[in-house]
C-alpha cells in the first residue's frame, strides 16, 4: 500500500526489473539542457556571484547532447550568453583528459572569447577538431 | 594568380619568367620550396627561396624516396621567413613573432600582427591562405580562418605556425605577446580573483573503477 501513495509507479516494471536483478539507469550524456556548468575564464560575467548558477539552456548540435568543443547557449545572471564547451565530467574517448567539472568558456556571437585569460587545462585535443578554436586556445594558460 | 608568381618571384630574387617556367614544365617537377637553410635575408634580396628544378628526364616518373613520400602529409608548407615577408609585404604592423619551446606542445611559432582595419585584416589572411594552397603539395589539407564573422580577431592555424591578426584595440585587451611569452608568470593570472564555488557545488572525486 505504501507504494500507491507516492503517486503513480509502474508498478509492473518494477517487478521486471527486479526479476531481471540488475537496474536500469537513465541515458547519461555530457552537456544538455538544464546542466549546471561552470565558467573557467576570466571575465566578469562568469565570475560575479549570482544566486543562481549558470544553467545550459540550448545545445547547438543535431541531438541536443553537447560534447568537448560544441556550442551552448548558457543563461547566466538573468542574460543569454553563448558558450564552448571545454571538458565534461563523462569519459569521452580513450587518451582524452576527464574532468571534474563541466567546463565552459563564454564567447561573443562573433566567436571571440568574452574573458581574456583561462586558468583551468584545456584539452589540447580541441586543435584536432575542426572548427574555430585556436582563439580560446591562445587565451588558455595550461594544456592538458 | 599573377600577384603570387610575382611574390614568390621576388621573395627568390630571380625573374617572373623563371619562376613560371618552373611551374608549367609538365616533366620537369620544379620545387618550390622555401630553403630553411638560407639565413634570412633583410632588403630586397628575399630570404632564402630558391627555384629547383629535379632532374627527371621527360617521360620517366619520378622515383621519391619512401622516407619522403611517408612525411609528405605533415611537411610544413610554410617557412617562417616565407610568411613574415609575405606580411612585410602586406603593411601589416606590429609582427611579433614568438618562437615556443618544444614543451608547450601547440606550434612552433606563434604570429600576432596588427591591421589598419577589418577589411586590411580579412586581405591579409586571404593572402597567406592564397599563399599557403600555391605552396602546398595535393594531399595536405587546407588552411581555413578563423573569425569571418568578427571584425577584431581573425586566426589561421598552419599546423606548425599559428597567425592572429588583430586591430589594435581587441591587441591591447588580450595582450597575447604577454601571456605566450612569460606563461605562468603573466599579470592578468595574478588579476584572476579567486573562485566563489556556488553553494551547491558538490566535489565528488571519482575513482578510475567508475569509468567506462
Amino acid at each position: 500500500m505504501a507504494l500507491f501513495t507516492k503517486g503513480f509507479v509502474p508498478l509492473i516494471r518494477t517487478a521486471e526489473a527486479m526479476s531481471r536483478m540488475f537496474s536500469s539507469s537513465p541515458v547519461c550524456v555530457a552537456v544538455q539542457k538544464m546542466t549546471r556548468v561552470r565558467v573557467v575564464d576570466n571575465s566578469s560575467l562568469g565570475n560575479t556571484p549570482y544566486h543562481r548558477p549558470p544553467k545550459c539552456i540550448h545545445v547547438y548540435t543535431k541531438n541536443g547532447i553537447g560534447k568537448v568543443g560544441d556550442k551552448i547557449l548558457l543563461a547566466i545572471k538573468g542574460q543569454k550568453k553563448k558558450a564552448l564547451i571545454v571538458g565534461h565530467k563523462m569519459p569521452g574517448p580513450r587518451m582524452t583528459p576527464r574532468f571534474d567539472s563541466n567546463n565552459v568558456v563564454l564567447i561573443e556571437d562573433n566567436g571571440n572569447p568574452t574573458g581574456t585569460r583561462i586558468k583551468v587545462p584545456i584539452p589540447s585535443s580541441l586543435r584536432r577538431l575542426g572548427g574555430e578554436y585556436s582563439k580560446v586556445l591562445a587565451i588558455a594558460q595550461k594544456f592538458v | 594568380m599573377g600577384k603570387v608568381v610575382a611574390t614568390l618571384a621576388a621573395l627568390a630574387g630571380c625573374g617572373v619568367r623563371t619562376v613560371l617556367r618552373a611551374a608549367r614544365e609538365p616533366a620537369q617537377r620544379a620545387l618550390l620550396c622555401p630553403d630553411g637553410r638560407a639565413k634570412p635575408a633583410r632588403g630586397p634580396r628575399g630570404p632564402g627561396l630558391i627555384v629547383r628544378a629535379s632532374r627527371g628526364c621527360s617521360g620517366e616518373h619520378w622515383e621519391r624516396s619512401p622516407l619522403e613520400e611517408r612525411g609528405s602529409i605533415n611537411e610544413p608548407v610554410l617557412n617562417i621567413d616565407v610568411l613574415v615577408a609575405l606580411l612585410r609585404q602586406e603593411n601589416a604592423k606590429d609582427i611579433c613573432v614568438i618562437k615556443l619551446p618544444v614543451e608547450i606542445k601547440y606550434a612552433d611559432y606563434f604570429i600576432i600582427v596588427t591591421g589598419t582595419s577589418t577589411r586590411h585584416l580579412q586581405a591579409m589572411a586571404q593572402y597567406a591562405v592564397k599563399v599557403h594552397k600555391h605552396l602546398k603539395r595535393g594531399e595536405t589539407d587546407h588552411v581555413h580562418i578563423e573569425g569571418k564573422e568578427t571584425d577584431d580577431w581573425k586566426c589561421i592555424d598552419f599546423g606548425n605556425i599559428v597567425v592572429h591578426f588583430m586591430l589594435p584595440e581587441a591587441r591591447e585587451i588580450y595582450e597575447l605577446e604577454k601571456l605566450w611569452t612569460l606563461r605562468s608568470y603573466d599579470d592578468q593570472f595574478v588579476k584572476i580573483p579567486l573562485e566563489i564555488l556556488p553553494l551547491d557545488f558538490i566535489y565528488t572525486p571519482t575513482t578510475d573503477l567508475e569509468q567506462k
